[in-house]
This record gives structure tokens, sequence and C-alpha cells, in this order.
């Protein structure tokens, strides 16, 4: 069989490093021939569809220290990158801090599913669904280059992950949440998914939602609106977060930031589902939430 | 009675192959192994439709560790299968018609080996101009995709003068519907373990729906006496008629063959998508008129059928959809057309529901839209052109009489479901949706309803042989040997209830033997609706035969007189005590005691082919929540009444109804084989979607409305595919009661229903009000 190592009929080499500065030089060294993998989930659906092929070497990520963990001190809730989605779904500490975050982890694929994958590949792939949430959470990622674990925002990181301009060695190590300060609790925080079906589905759209409500003046602060969904890039909707920000909400508002998300949401045609569907839905999805906020917390 | 747990008392049992299904304990054929076993692998078409230039297989036999690779030069029979007409290449060699069709097979010592020789089987093509839709296949100038033309098979039924009847129409109405390429979506994909006996046998470990059957297609394949072939069929894991026709069986036959090692194949998912059958698309463009009062005067279908590249049984399927599409209503006019057209798109093949789902969808559209024109209740519509006792069946043929479509009709107008949406309120108490005033305001309700009547058994001029054999063994068993399958439907356990309750025995006196040709009479086809009717027609033939060698036999081996003793549970019995054990009794037997019977399923005099004599009626009402926001629907409340006679097994009866619903949900709502350029774009369960349990997280009940006339002799209907052929039509109804949009094509697109609910123009308080 030696003869044929060079064709389809092998395994993939499976390396193990202990370190992030390991696994960066292994990926460097090998290039295109080798993936980071930790619960493998998207990529295997890949390799089985043929989208991808199965690598020469796959680097299991799983025994690094250090990004196993979900830790919190006064400013930041910080979770590592091999953090399982299941574990995410029941963190109280996300809950917490990060309610969008962790309703979208709740809505990510199925048991079996979650209980493998992580949060740092749901990242990686550009596109998961979690990445809209940490966006309106205001989170920022730990990068390891090579060098140095360097911090950027969410947004910045797209950014560059959508320009191509991320190094393929670079890692994502982990997520932090500021924690939040002076919102006094009514920090509304909202993640809504479409698919095709209830449950176990790749996303159409997801949105997520955050602001401060303050129902003496009806107003909301520090609003940040996303939307993503399927293979798409999540993106911060910045002309509908203007025009709510410090503006009394009013059912004429409303119309104009439905207006401004589906103007604004860039999305794309797929076999199932049309850009104009995939606006709509997150323009009235965005909006409804505003709407309950209108209607129900001002009443109470 | 609604039909559960509770209402069925004592006769609700514990499913006898249940325990090892839900741990996972039990062995499909897919799970086997044998000893020395290769894996064999087939090579699929590139493209859907082209010329083969050359097929080059040196280099893949060349790879170590492949034991054989096959062409068509390598079929000692025919280079054909198909239940009804056996054209479809086990390899083609001139030409491919879709991108399922089989080149080569390979078989190896494992799976990677095999799939690296795949990968080196070189195969020249000369693309042909594709044929992706039924109707351009239709066109002269079209290229021919079978020497015989691209039209599989032509029906058309006529009586009365349509063309007249239309222009005295008070209203008529003409829509066009569509209807999606489901998919089966079996648990187990097709596969099996294919073992050369050392006695020039072949042993066949494969899933079907008729052992026999594939035994004479594999016979003919083969070039092999039927006697030297053995095919174990069950458990199977999943069919709903997608393994009723041959799939991996030539393959694995051919290559243990050449081989003369046990050789397994097992598709993927993604195999089993690309070359698997599915439910066939239709178009169905019908115009329906009716005069003032709501009678239904006239009736025109036209029906296209994509039937994909090759026939099985696309030309019957067409033949039961012609039936269906004029249903249970009596209409003195009717012109009915349909064709089943070849294309480059799959294979399109036997579905539970038959082409039924299909038609019904597309009548009961129409009913519903000319009760809109009328200004009336589409349930009070139904019952002015609703079938009466007496009335001949939908081909005019003469069928066995029920108050079936009445009963049914009956029992919905009563059901809670109909009442409230009556009422215009909700019924709440068990049902998961919220109260309406609690809901917000883009979420909407609407309540629809549906009535069908579905065929059971092939129908006239297929044969349809049924049959089956019980004896005493002489290891003290009754052993009761039919030649069907399970396949989930619960028909072991049917089996056993019926035996239980009609002769007395306990389930441990019992051995059940099917799926094994071997042993196996001639039962026919485990299809259809028709097993439970069979196995009950049967075992009425042999119930006092049977019962009487027994008591014969106790008496002359006790002296006790025979008129006294009866049978029960553990052995023969005299007043209230056990007399003699059933293993005492084949103690005194050299050989065992043996009844068998042997019928055809009941037909109608009518010559026309394929038409039914035995139906079940079924009236489906259902609640939907929109979600205008996204354009999204919910089924909340199902209430299925289904007049199929007696209840053979409460749990199967109800497993059947509740299983085939969630089948026709995801006909409804999600699921689409979609294809561009003669390939799958949803090549997996990650794409095709069929429902979940939260899909599938509303009511469901079920009333089993089991009367029968006094002079009926065919005991319980079938009720396998009923639950799944109406369900569509009380949502598309449903949807137009909430929002007043018209559903005609399947499954419904969200964007049809999607409101845009917040705009500068419009404030969302015109709806909140």
């Amino acid at each position: 069989m030696g003869a044929l190592q060079d064709e389809p009929l092998f395994s993939p080499a499976l390396r193990q490093p202990r370190s992030l500065r390991e696994a960066w030089e292994l990926k460097s060294a090998c290039a295109e021939q080798a993936v980071y993998v930790s619960g493998g989930t998207l990529l295997r659906t890949q390799w089985e569809a043929g989208t991808a092929a199965v690598p020469q070497v796959l680097i299991d990520l799983r025994n690094i220290a250090g990004m196993e963990d979900v830790t919190r001190d006064d400013d930041y809730l910080t979770i590592g990158s091999l953090v399982t989605l299941t574990a995410c779904r029941r963190s109280g500490a996300l809950a917490s801090a990060g309610p969008a975050a962790a309703e979208a982890a709740r809505q990510i694929a199925a048991p079996a599913v979650r209980n493998l994958a992580t949060l740092g590949g749901n990242i990686a792939s550009g596109y998961g669904d979690i990445l809209p949430a940490l966006l309106v959470h205001d989170a920022e990622l730990a990068v390891y280059d090579g060098n140095l674990l360097r911090v950027q925002p969410v947004e910045a990181w797209l950014e560059r992950r959508w320009s191509g301009a991320i190094p393929p060695a670079e890692l994502v190590a982990g997520v932090r949440l500021p924690l939040d300060q002076g919102s006094g609790g009514s920090r509304l925080a909202v993640f809504r998914k479409v698919g095709r079906r209830e449950a176990f589905t790749a996303s159409l759209v997801t949105i997520a939602v955050t602001a401060d409500w303050d129902a003496a003046a009806r107003t909301l602060r520090r609003v940040r609106l996303a939307a993503g969904g399927g293979s798409g890039r999540p993106q911060r909707l910045a002309a509908a977060e203007a025009l709510l920000e410090g503006a009394e909400l009013s059912r004429s508002l409303l119309g104009a930031v439905y207006e401004a998300v589906e103007h604004g949401f860039a999305s794309y045609d797929d076999p199932f589902a049309g850009e104009q569907y995939k606006k709509k839905t997150a323009g009235n999805l965005i909006v409804s939430e505003l709407w309950q906020t209108l209607e129900l917390k001002a009443r109470s | 009675m609604l039909l559960n747990k509770e209402s069925s008392g004592s006769r609700w049992r514990i499913r006898p192959d249940g325990q090892d299904k839900v741990s996972g304990k039990l062995q499909y054929l897919t799970d086997m192994a044998a000893e020395g076993m290769l894996t064999g692998r087939v090579l699929r078409a590139q493209q859907a439709h082209a010329r083969i230039l050359s097929i080059c297989t040196e280099a893949a036999l060349a790879v170590p560790g492949v034991h054989a690779v096959i062409t068509h030069e390598d079929v000692p029979g025919l280079n054909g299968f198909g239940i009804a007409l056996p054209h479809q290449p086990v390899f083609c060699y001139d030409r491919v018609r879709y991108t399922g069709d089989a080149i080569a097979a390979v078989a190896a010592e494992n799976d990677a080996i095999a799939e690296y020789a795949l990968s080196l089987i070189q195969v020249e093509y000369e693309p042909l101009p594709l044929l992706e839709d039924a109707e351009e296949a239709m066109k002269p100038e079209a290229i021919l995709l079978h020497e015989e033309g691209n039209v599989l098979h032509h029906t058309e039924y006529r009586r009365g003068d349509p063309d007249e009847a239309f222009g005295a129409c008070a209203h008529v109405v003409e829509e066009t519907y569509f209807t999606p390429r489901q998919m089966h979506t079996y648990m187990e994909t097709e596969g099996g373990l294919f073992i050369p006996e050392s006695n020039g046998r072949l042993t066949v470990y494969s899933a079907t729906q008729h052992g026999l059957m594939d035994r004479r297609q594999l016979s003919r394949i083969l070039a092999l006496p039927e006697e030297d072939i053995r095919v174990v069929s069950s458990p199977i894991g999943g069919s709903f008629g997608g393994k009723d026709e041959l799939n991996v069986q030539p393959y694995g036959a051919l290559l243990a063959l050449r081989t003369r090692r046990p050789v397994r194949l097992h598709n993927s998912r993604y195999e089993s998508v690309r070359a698997g059958l599915k439910r066939h698309p239709m178009k169905i463009t019908m115009k329906t008129g009716c005069d003032s009062e709501g009678q239904i005067v006239a009736h025109r279908v036209r029906i296209i059928s994509d039937t994909g590249a090759y026939a099985t049984l696309g030309a019957e399927v067409l033949n039961f959809a012609t039936e269906h599409v004029i249903g249970p209503y009596r209409i003195p006019h009717v012109e009915v057309e349909g064709f089943a057209v070849y294309t480059n798109n799959g294979v399109s093949g036997e579905f539970r529901g038959f082409g039924g789902n299909q038609a019904i969808f597309a009548l009961e559209g129409q009913v519903d839209r000319l009760a809109q024109q009328l200004g009336l209740d589409p349930w009070e519509l139904r019952r002015r052109n609703l079938r009466q006792y007496g009335d001949p069946g939908p081909l005019g043929q003469p069928i066995a009489q029920t108050h079936g479509a009445v009963q049914v009709w009956e029992a919905l107008k009563a059901s809670p479901l109909l009442r409230a949406a009556e009422d215009g309120g909700c019924e709440g108490e068990g049902s998961d949706s919220q109260p309406e005033g609690q809901l917000p305001p883009w979420i909407v309700t609407g309540t629809g309803a549906a009535l069908a009547m579905h065929g059971a058994g092939l129908g006239y001029g297929i044969p349809d042989p049924a049959g089956g054999r019980l004896s005493l063994a002489l290891d003290g068993k009754i052993e009761a040997v039919f030649g069907y399958e399970e396949f989930g439907q619960g028909l072991i356990a049917t089996m056993e209830q019926m035996l239980v309750e009609q002769f007395g025995f306990a389930g441990d006196d019992l051995r059940i033997i099917i799926g094994d040709t071997d042993v196996v009479p001639d039962s026919g086809s485990s299809t259809a609706s028709r097993s439970t009717s069979m196995m009950w027609m049967a075992l009425q033939r042999l119930r006092p035969e049977f019962t009487a060698q027994l008591l014969e036999t106790a008496a002359a081996t006790t002296g006790e007189p025979a008129g006294e003793l009866k049978l029960g549970c553990g052995g023969v019995w005299k007043g209230c005590s056990l007399l003699i054990s059933y293993a005492q009794l084949a103690r005194g037997l050299k050989e065992p005691l043996v009844c068998e019977t042997k019928f055809q399923y009941p037909t109608t005099p009518l010559q026309r082919v394929g038409a039914h004599f035995l139906y079940t009626y079924s009236a489906i009402a259902v609640r939907v929540e929109l979600n205008l926001l996204t354009g999204r629907v919910r089924i909340t409340d199902q209430y299925h009444a289904v007049a199929a006679g007696p209840v053979a097994n409460p749990q199967g009866y109800l497993g059947q109804i509740e299983g085939g619903s969630s089948m026709a949900v995801g006909f409804t709502l999600s699921e689409d084989a979609v294809m561009t350029g003669g390939a799958y774009v949803t090549k997996n369960m990650d794409t095709y979607l069929v429902p979940t349990l939260i899909d599938m997280n509303g009511r469901i009940q079920v009333e089993a409305i089991e009367d029968l006339p006094e002079h009926d002799t065919y005991g319980p209907r079938g009720i396998g595919e009923i639950g799944s052929v109406h369900l569509a039509p009380a949502v598309a109804a449903a949807i137009f009661q909430a929002v007043r949009k018209r559903v005609n094509k399947l499954p419904v697109e969200p964007e049809l229903l999607q409101e845009t609910f917040f705009t500068t123009q419009k404030a969302v308080g015109s709806y909140a009000g």
C-alpha cells in the first residue's frame, strides 16, 4: 500500500500540540496541508459533501491548556475556544453576561453536534450563528498570531476574516464579553434564528439585539443590532442603530428602522430562500423585538 | 372512539420487536458481517445524460486489495431491472440517463480501497441534452430518453360531457398545483450482505418490500434459477416504498458470485439520495365547476408526472393519481388525462400514498376554492357532493360498499377542532397553542380540513396474491409464516395481536416467520396498505381448519371429546383448566400440523388496470399558526377521523396515522429534493429537511371509526398510507382561513406568507387592532 500514499487511500496524520505556539508552528510548517480541528463537526460535513478535501494533517487543538474554561473577573467573562456549545448553552455565567450568545448556542444544530462542536470552531468558520450575538455583546476575541495573544473586537476580526487578511496559522483562543456596567439590569438582549424547520437546521437569518431601555424617556441607548445567517457575513447594522440611539421609540421610528435594516443587511440568494426574504425577515425580527419593548415594557 | 392507550385498555400491547429497536440492540441486515467478506461499491454516472464512449477498468483492477471490478460485460442474464418494466440497466454501457446510473462495481478488502478503485475507473462521456422538465420532454423535438418515447404512460378517463357542462356552471375554478420531489428518508439506507453458498446457491440479506419479487428479478439478472436464490429481507429500517424496487441487490449478488466471497454493500446517505427513488413531482391542472347550489358538475384534470429516468412503478403511480383526482365526490362530467414523463431527474417511484398525496392536494384545493366562490362553508360543500353508500368508485367501478365517506365527514364535523372553528374561537384545552389573546399580532391562526378516500391493494389487472401458513411445529410453537416484511410499520406486532385475539394463543406460544423466501409462501408485497387486510383475511380462512386440527389432535391424545375443548394460552383447554400444552401436543406428532391458504386480493370487476376495490376513508382538520414576520407555518393541532374497519392493533394504527402525518408535514412544509442540471442540490439531510420532534410537537388525535356494514367480509382496511395523504390540503385551507392566501405549490414557501409589518407607511397598529 506504500506506493499509494499520495492517493486517496490514507487517513490524515493527527498532531496533538500542547501549546498554542506548537499548534501555530505545525500549521505554519504544513500550510494548506493541515487544518486545525477541535470538534470537527463543520469540517466533517464539508469533507462528506466534497466541498473541502480531507487534509493531510489534522492539528487537534484539544490538548492545549487554558482554552477549555469559562472564567470571570471584574470586567470580563472569558470563554475559551474549546468550550463546547453544550457548555455555552448551560453556562449560567454566559446566560447572565451574554444572554443573546447563550441563546444562540442553544439554537445551533442538535445535542450530539453541540456536545462536540466548540465555540472557537463556530467563530473560526467566519459565519457561525454565535457571531451576530457576540457582535451585539461587544465581545472581543483573543487571537494568537504566533507570538502574542492579541485582543480585538469581533467586528474587526470579521473584517479581516472576510477580506482574507487572516494568516492561515492564526488561532482564535477565546472570547471575552464585557460585564455590563451601568444598565441597571434593564438591558435588552435578544437572539433570534430562522431556518427551514424548527430545530437542527442551518440558519437562513439570525438577528441579535442589545440595548438599554429607559422606560421613562422611552428611549434606547447603547443600541447594538446585528444580523447574519447561512454562510453569509455576520454584520452590525449601523444605520439602523444610529436611528435608534437616544431617540424616542415610536411606531413611526420603527418603520424607519425596518427600512434601514432591510436596506442595510447584505445577504445572498440560496436555493431555498432569496436575499429579499432574508432582508425582510431580519427587518421584521429586529423591529418586532423593539415593538415588544415599546408595547410590553412601556406598559409595565 | 378516540384511539389512545387509555381507550385501548388491554388491547394496547407491548410491541414484540419494540425493545430491541429502541435500545439499538436489533441487528438490521446492513449491520451483518460475514467472515472474509469484501466491501462492494458502485460507480455512479458523472453526468445526468450522456453517451458512454468508453469504460476502462484496468487501473482499478490492478489496485492491491481489489478482488473484482465488474461492468455490463459481467451480467450473465438480463442487464435490466424494474418491477413493472425491467429496463433500468444494472450497468449502463452506451448511455447514462441520471446521476444514479451504475456503470461499474468493485469488490475490495475494505471501503477505502474500493473507493480508491472507483476513482481509477475511466469513463469517457459525450454529453447529451438534458431533460430537466417533464413538459419540455414531451415536446416533439425533445431528445428521446427511451426508444419508445419520453412518455412512459398516458392515462385517460372520461365520463359525461365536461365541455358542455362547464358552460352551464355557475362557478368555475381553475388552478395548477405543484408538489415536491419528496424523499423516503428511511433511517437505514439501502444495503445488504450477499453470500455465495458452498452448494452453489446465493443468499441475499437485503431489505425489500417483496422478497419473492426480488428473487424473481435477481434470477433474471444472474441467470440463476429462482430456487437457487434465497432472499432474507426483514427486519428493515424503514422503506415507505423506497426499497420496493431493487437497489443494491444486483451489485452485491454479481460481486459475490464473481469473487466467491461474501460481499457487503451499504449506501452512504449521499449515494442513497443520488441513486434512490423519490416521490413523483407532479403538476396538476384542474378546472372544476359547480351549479349555484354547490353541486359539482364538471371536473377536468391534467396531470404531468416527472417519472425520472426509468419506469419502476411510474405508470402505476399515475394510474393511482388518475383515480384519486376524482376522489370521493359525485361528479357527472369528468375528464382526466395524465402523463408520466421520462426526464433526467433521478428516478421517481413508489412512495407511501402512491400518487394520492399529489392528487388529493389538488382536488381538495379545488373544493375549497369553489366554496369560496360560492360563499359557502367548505365542509358543507363537501357534504353536498360526497359519495354515498352504493355509489360506484371514482372510475365508475364497483367497490366494496361502506358508509366511510359520510362517517368521516360527520366525525370531523363533530370534532372539537371544527366546532371551535365554527364558533370562531380556539380550542385551547390540551393543545399547545396559546390562547389567541396572548399571541403577538404577527402570529395568526387558521383551521382547515380535507377529506380523502384512498385505495388499497394493487388494483385490477395486477397480480396481487395473498396467503399464509399456520402450523404447530414439532417444538410446540405455533408458527405463522407469511411472505411479508417488517419495516417498522408494526406488522409482526399486528400479526401477533390477531393470533392472540382470534385464536386465544399467548404471545409466547407463537413464532412469527416472515421475510425469508426459502420458507414463506407467496403472500404478495408489503405495499399498498394491503398487509394487515391480507393477514386478517388469511387468518379468517385458516382459523376453522387450523383450530379443528389442533382440537382433534388434542382429543385424540387425551381422549376428551373435541367439542368440549378450546384453544387458549399455552395449550388446549377444557373448561377452566389447561388440558394439554402445545409442546405436549407436538410431542405426539411425526410431522407438523400445517394449514395453508392462497387467495387473491379482492378486486373490482371493472376491467380498468389499477382500479381499486377496497378503500379507506379519512377526514382531517388541522390548526396552524403562521408567523407573518417569517412566513413560517406551525401545525399546532391535527384531528384525523379514519374509517378503516376494525382496529387490528391500536398502537400500530395510531403509529401509522401519526407517522404518516409526519411525512405529510414534511411534504407540506419543508421537504423537497431540489435538482438542478440533473444533480441533487439537497445531497444530504443537512439541506433535505424532514420534520424534527419540535416540528411535530402539536397535538394529534385519531378517531377510529370501526363500523362496517353487516355483510362486509373484508375486515380491517389498510391504514399505512391514509395518514399521509390529506394533511397538505388541510394546511392550505387553514392558511387561507388565516391570511386569505391560496397555496398551490408545496412545500409552502414562506415568501408567499411573509408580510412587511413595519414600514413608515404601515404602522403595526393596523394589524394589532
